[in-house]
């Protein structure tokens, strides 16, 4: 932190220095990368009507927040193989074999076997998957025509990333909070590793609340760069948070470190929380997570009495075997240490200020009652489905306005699953339409193989991409998709915080590509349904989200680089908290309703396979990728060649492998094919797996996919009852039972290496 | 009113304090505007020796031609 300065008037006169003036011929634009979901504000340049650069912002509360995967996004959509042009396809599924259409065909036939596959086996048979941030200008719109069309089978990489964390943060406090890093004094990362090019703004964060003297404690299997920069490394096994979490709370609760006052005030269930953390004294943490109970102890005690605290969010809990329970825990951490809705703590914003807001836009209320209990998966998995979160509407009502909160996009989903278990023909009642919008779903959800067997089984899939990813291959269209540069764009924050950001549109899109917000509006009209979506344009359409403003989308955008509504704190003490009970539930009387434990708790492990003694976990992303994306980037394969799985020394010792060497992952599952990489971070008999590898340039079609057969850590994603989250229905991605075998020079197995038993 | 209860007020006119001129300094067209940028430049600078976001890839970068990426585009070398 740089020392205080005295003030000179005459700086701030000079002050216009520290802009970046404009250069000759170039235009800028301020614009929102969405490359990734952390969603940086940027300025784009154009020369000639094309972006040539993309830099940070001017504005100094986004200073430095771009990374790799920023600067390179020019390239990265003029590329060649980029789809232009409406795709049917004219071959049998998957034979690669696809003629031009217009778009206007493409609709008009989409719109008549839609229409068709309804009539037959209703509006539930229709299911669509999407990644908002890459679709952008979906702004709740497909959810909105599904509701109207009767169809609740919507799902999204958010049921293991973020949408379920939001959704079961509602069981204990009736939101999704955001952690407040400018003031907080401790800092708490469970297995998150943000770096200068992945989570930038959040390691940007991280790193200026250290430099201020805030604590940071890392947990992560990993000596993490983060774990490195820690006051404290908890070394935990893969898959154990829930464990040290209830380890946490036993120190907190025996010494008396929590906030009297707010649990006896705003909590219910906290002698039956004692009595639950009870089972877990530090030993048998200990034990679960491999972590020494001083430091575990210490830990806690930092967490308690450094505060306020935060938990930001993070992706590792959302996938695992006790998912609920782990969120459940950092929830009830949060409350009972005192840190719910306080400056330096995690604050329970509600919905973007002065905006109509994407759960309204998304109109759940008239999707009936019936449709929504056809939801798949809401009978066995229900937590973040209609059926599930239905006890929070009349409270969500009460404190923040409005009955549906689809917050982060993930209160109402599909557990993904269960859906392509339908759709493969082994569901409760067919699903035979398809539509996913950037989002690549044969590599973004567990059981690959289940996913591939669901595709080949539908009458129509439509995908809405950039390029041809492997789950496009299978499609019967694929329409091209605009991408951040060529569109504006409001960004809500993902319907859980106070502000709300602009992107300008930079250039137009090339080719026919066209935005979601047309994809979705084309649709509507080939259902003859026009009035789901009567905005004639994109500008038309934030023009009516910004009504309560009383501005157009062109003047607001041209003066509010962000928008803020004026921060507010202790909120509850006036509306109680939007739970059935108005109280923070400690035991969460809605999940005791829907036939689950009411208190968190830890499911330990299958018993060890000695098939497959190692452990993966998966999930990590490259720095120059997001997701299944940016494979096709020349400049971020240089950098990511090949996929790595890394071990560690001992782990290679034992198995006699070398760096550089291909190895066999394999499973019940599958086995995919990487490159060893061995790296001292990693704890022994754990091996990390890249999520999402695939390789455009290699052949297309069934059977081939593009590499995804070769490479995908989907393949090797269980997703059996011991492996998914009993109240969410989500994957174990943490700590999957796997070997490693050693391959011949010909690419063939040789032997299997890792007979070795890791305790 | 207790200790801790007098610090989250502090904090709390502190939090819309900052929230306030950050819009401000968002918005940059008033000199009030400018006067609030100048103050959250100068509040979340670093020295560039402590600077932990200073990176030669992002710091080094001059962007594309526009003739070499319609070249590309075209699917020419």
């Amino acid at each position: 932190m740089p020392a205080p300065s005295t003030f000179d008037p005459q700086e701030v006169v000079d002050a216009q220095y520290q802009e970046r003036k404009p250069r000759p011929g170039v235009t800028t634009k301020r614009a929102i990368c969405t490359t990734c979901d952390v969603m940086c504000s940027v300025v784009t340049e154009s020369k000639n009507g094309r972006v040539v650069r993309v830099r940070s912002s001017d504005n100094p509360i986004f200073r430095d927040n771009i990374c790799m995967k920023g600067i390179v996004a020019p390239k990265g959509f003029a590329n060649p193989n980029r789809i232009l042009h409406p795709l049917k396809r004219v071959g049998e599924r998957g034979s690669g074999e696809w003629e031009q259409v217009t778009w206007e065909d493409a609709f008009a036939d989409i719109g008549s076997r839609l229409q068709a596959i309804i009539a037959e086996h209703g509006p539930e048979a229709w299911a669509v998957s999407t990644s908002q941030w890459n679709t952008g200008t979906d702004h709740g719109l497909g959810r909105r025509i599904m509701n109207h069309i009767g169809s609740p089978n919507w799902t999204s990489g958010v049921a293991l990333c973020a949408g379920n964390t939001a959704a079961i943060n509602r069981y204990t406090y009736g939101w999704f909070p955001a952690s407040d890093y400018a003031k907080t004094k401790c800092i708490v990362l469970l297995g998150h590793n943000p770096s200068r090019h992945s989570w930038t703004p959040v390691y940007n964060a991280i790193r200026q609340a250290q430099a201020r003297g805030a604590k940071l404690i890392v947990a992560d299997p990993r000596r993490s760069s983060g774990a490195e920069r820690a006051d404290i490394w908890l070394p935990l096994k893969v898959g154990s948070d829930a464990a040290l979490l209830f380890g946490w709370l036993k120190v907190i609760i025996d010494e008396e470190l929590y906030d009297k006052d707010f649990v006896e005030n705003w909590t219910i269930g906290f002698e039956e929380l004692r009595q639950r953390v009870d089972e877990y004294p530090l030993e048998r943490v200990a034990k679960l997570t491999g972590c020494d109970p001083e430091m575990i102890a210490k830990a806690a005690r930092m967490y308690a009495t450094e505060g306020p605290s935060i938990i930001p969010w993070t992706p590792i809990t959302d996938m695992q075997r006790n998912s609920t329970s782990a969120i459940r825990l950092q929830c009830i951490l949060r409350s009972i240490c005192g840190y719910l809705d306080v400056p330096g703590g995690e604050t329970l914003q509600g919905f973007p200020p002065d905006l109509i807001n994407e759960s309204l836009i998304e109109m759940h209320h008239v999707l009936s009652d019936e449709q929504k209990a056809k939801q798949l998966g809401s009978d066995k998995h229900p937590a973040f489905t209609y059926r599930g979160q239905e006890r929070f509407r009349a409270p969500t009502k009460k404190v923040y306005g409005q009955e549906y909160a689809n917050i982060v996009m993930g209160c109402y989903l599909t557990p993904p699953s269960a859906l392509f278990r339908a759709m493969a023909g082994e569901g409760a009642y067919p699903v035979k339409a398809f539509f996913f919008l950037g989002n690549n779903p044969m590599m973004s959800y567990p059981n690959m193989k289940l996913i591939i067997k669901a595709m080949m089984n539908q009458d129509l899939i439509v995908a809405h991409e950039q390029f041809m990813t492997p789950s496009a291959q299978l499609a019967d269209y694929v329409l091209p998709a605009d991408s951040w540069l060529e569109r504006p764009f409001l960004l809500d924050h993902f319907g859980a915080a106070s502000l709300i950001r602009i992107s300008e549109k930079s250039m137009e899109p090339p080719g026919e590509c066209r935005s979601t917000f047309e994809f979705w509006k084309g649709l509507a009209g080939a259902l003859d349904r026009q009035e789901i979506v009567p905005w004639d344009t994109l500008e038309d359409f934030y023009d009516y989200r910004l009504e309560k403003l009383g501005v157009s989308w062109e003047e607001f955008a041209a003066t509010a680089d962000v928008y803020f509504a004026p921060p507010e704190f202790l909120k509850y003490r006036k509306t109680g908290f939007a739970t059935p009970t108005g109280k923070v539930e400690l035991r969460s009387s809605s999940l005791e309703e829907l036939g689950f434990d009411p208190l968190p708790y830890f499911r330990e492990d299958p018993p060890v396979d000695p098939d497959y003694p190692l452990k993966l976990f998966t999930g990590v992303r490259e720095d120059g990728f997001f997701q299944t994306g940016h494979r096709h980037i020349e400049e971020m394969r240089k950098r990511h060649p090949e996929p790595l799985a890394f071990v560690s020394p001992g782990t290679a010792r034992q198995l006699m492998i070398k760096e550089g060497e291909w190895i066999e992952v394999e499973n019940e599952l599958a086995k995919i094919s990487m490159k060893v990489a061995i790296k001292d971070a990693m704890p022994d008999g754990l091996v990390r797996i890249p999520h999402g590898w695939w390789k455009p340039e290699m052949k297309q079609g069934a059977g081939h996919l593009s590499g995804a057969l070769e490479y995908a850590d989907a393949q090797l994603c269980r997703d059996d009852e011991d492996f998914l989250d009993q109240e969410q229905g989500i994957p174990h991605l943490k700590g999957v039972p796997c070997r490693i075998n050693k391959v011949t020079q010909d690419g063939a197995s040789a032997e299997t290496v890792a007979e070795v038993e890791y305790a | 009113m207790s200790a801790r209860e007098r610090e989250i007020r502090k904090q709390a006119r502190s939090a819309k304090l900052i929230a306030i001129m950050a819009g401000k300094s968002s918005r940059n067209r008033s000199l009030s505007d400018k006067i609030c940028r100048f103050l959250v430049n100068r509040a979340t600078a670093v020295k560039p020796e402590d600077d932990f976001m200073r990176d030669p890839l992002i710091d080094n970068d001059v962007g594309f031609d526009p003739d070499e990426l319609d070249r590309f585009q075209r699917g020419e070398k």
